[in-house]
């Protein structure tokens, strides 16, 4: 009874493993005779998904926002607008382009838009049946996409065109998005391998990687929309959300005494006590790399070897020109304590105004000439005098607070102690508590008869 | 005879530190950043490539072995290539230059 029990459950778990006994995607013989001829060919069995797909944060890189302060409530932000000092540029002043030559007579394309899933003929928030037929769906779907072709270069007309894998080949090898095809551009934003958010999904660095958990397991797409956290740096969104206690429910932990914390401290609070990625980068100074190009000055760190910050955030968003991050108090009731991965970026602001101004990258990547990307960028956004205002740009610091939302741990999750000792991850006194309330708890009379029954279990 | 021992003694102490600190050199990592001049990899299936690396400070040419799936799974779909600049960390086992730490330079 026991044998056969322990079979049936062998066999439940191999059905549960991901990719154990992937289905085929049907459809295989026809595309193998056909070919594959572009978002056409997925639409014979996925009518709408094309049109479907030009609504999404994917394709837009913009949403509405109604979270963050001294936004237009009717205007859409995101990566295609929005100027700060993570990556300064954005769709439109540093748009996909050959940069002008460096001193060694050599040149490239770059621009914020390269990961848009477009061929950059139909770009960011395009429209209409060439937009629809311009989707890279395979670039997301297959897991034989060959990056070689996924390269911009210059057509007949001069125009930029990003290159798509629209092989037979790679069309035979769709289904859900794996963590590869989300990584491909997720990892390297802001101008390097992890700098921006600093976290790699691999089982040694993510408990739900370890379980064989892909990116969409969690961020579950409707209709290609994808839900999201609420990083307070992250605005553009498709509507839908994401939070741990969709799966986990609000009381995970076996422990009463852990579960009484849902209602004040966030899952990620114990169970992402690290972070990683940049930690800061000067855009008023660029640095000449061995391949003759410049790049942004960027302090970066590993996933893992940076700590958080801890704040109380009620998912509202303060948004200024020398500050991004979260809103909530102890006090308002909506509030959780989160962790937040810190970074400081300095670039130029304007004289006049005192606003952040952004940048394209052309100019300063050629020849390191930063007050040229500024220039340029403000004639784009149609500024008055761009000459003018790049002169007299003055630069300063912005600090970000960035969601802490991956690099899931169990094993090493904080305890009572990480928090409740005296020297613990926890500031009390920063977080809005008095003095006699911080002597209370950081009292061993807190967690001491639980710690001590634990470690009698362990040992 | 007090002498003689000190001097055997120290001279053991001496030979303890050098085996000791060599031990660490063997252990320690070496970082350098290079541009991609050749990729061999065996295969689809490929547990291991060879790559040359052409530093960009001193212009010697470094093969470095990869070992870890993430990087091999960059060469085998190309999203690494020849010319790409890489920061690369390694480690010296058995005569060969073997990758921990495998990134382009360069970001969206």
């Amino acid at each position: 009874m026991r044998r056969s029990a322990a079979v049936a459950s062998a066999l439940v778990a191999l059905l549960q493993a991901p990719g154990a006994f992937a289905a085929e995607h049907p459809g295989r013989s026809q595309i193998e005779k056909d070919g594959y001829k572009g978002p056409s060919t997925c639409e014979e069995c996925h009518p709408g998904k094309a049109k479907e797909f030009l609504g999404t944060v994917h394709w837009k890189h913009a949403s509405k926002v109604d979270n963050v302060d001294n936004l237009d409530p009717k205007q859409e932000y995101g990566m295609k607008n929005r100027i700060y000092t993570m990556c300064n540029g954005n769709d439109i002043v540093n748009n996909l382009k050959e940069i002008p030559k460096n001193a060694d007579g050599k040149s490239k394309f770059t621009g914020c838009n390269t990961c848009h899933p477009g061929n950059h003929l139909n770009d960011v928030g395009s429209t209409g049946p060439e937009a629809e037929a311009a989707v890279d769906c395979l670039v997301c779907h297959s897991t034989e996409y060959d990056f070689r072709q996924r390269k911009p270069y210059k057509d007949e007309q001069g125009r930029v065109v990003m290159g798509q894998d629209r092989s037979t080949k790679a069309a035979l090898a769709i289904g859900k998005p794996t963590v590869k095809n989300c990584m491909t551009c997720h990892e390297t934003a802001g101008g390097g391998v992890l700098v921006k958010r600093g976290f790699s999904f691999t089982k040694d660095t993510d408990a739900h990687a370890a379980k064989g958990m892909v990116c969409v397991d969690c961020h579950q797409a409707k209709d290609h929309r994808i839900p999201t956290g609420f990083d307070p740096n992250n605005w553009a969104n498709d509507d839908l959300r994401v939070s741990c206690d969709g799966c986990h429910g609000e009381k995970p932990h076996k422990s009463a005494d852990y579960n009484r914390h849902t209602a004040k401290i966030a899952c990620q609070t114990c169970h992402i006590p690290r972070t990683g990625g940049a930690v800061a980068k000067d855009f008023t100074v660029w640095e000449k790399g061995g391949d003759g190009f410049y790049e942004p000055t960027t302090l970066k760190k590993d996933a893992n070897e940076t700590v958080p910050v801890y704040a109380w955030y009620n998912h509202t968003v303060r948004n200024e020109p020398h500050f991004i991050g979260p809103k909530g108090s102890r006090k308002d009731g909506k509030s959780k304590i989160y962790p937040f991965k810190i970074y400081m970026g300095k670039a130029f602001y304007d004289a006049k105004s005192g606003k952040l101004l952004s940048m394209d990258f052309a100019p300063p990547m050629a020849n390191g000439d930063t007050r040229a990307g500024v220039e340029s960028a403000a004639r784009t956004l149609g500024m008055k005098d761009p000459a003018a205002v790049a002169k007299a740009a003055v630069p300063g610091w912005q600090t970000i607070y960035f969601g802490s939302n991956h690099l899931v741990t169990k094993s090493k999750a904080l305890n009572c102690v990480n928090c409740h000792g005296v020297n613990g991850v926890l500031d009390f006194r920063d977080l809005g508590y008095s003095a006699a309330e911080v002597k209370k708890l950081t009292n061993p009379e807190l967690y001491f008869k639980q710690l001590i029954e634990k470690q009698k279990e362990e040992w | 005879m007090k002498k003689a021992l000190a001097v055997v003694v120290a001279v053991v102490q001496l030979a303890m530190c050098l085996v000791a600190l060599s031990g660490v050199a063997r252990a320690d990592e070496t970082k350098m950043v290079g541009v991609i001049t050749k990729i061999d990899l065996a295969g689809k299936d490929a547990k291991t490539a060879t790559v040359v690396l052409k530093d960009v400070k001193t212009e010697e040419l470094v093969e470095i072995v990869v070992e870890d799936d993430l990087t091999l799974d960059k060469f085998k779909d190309h999203r690494i290539v020849d010319g790409d600049e890489i920061r690369c960390k390694y480690e010296v086992k058995d005569g060969k230059k073997l990758s921990t730490y495998f990134r382009k330079t360069a970001g969206c």
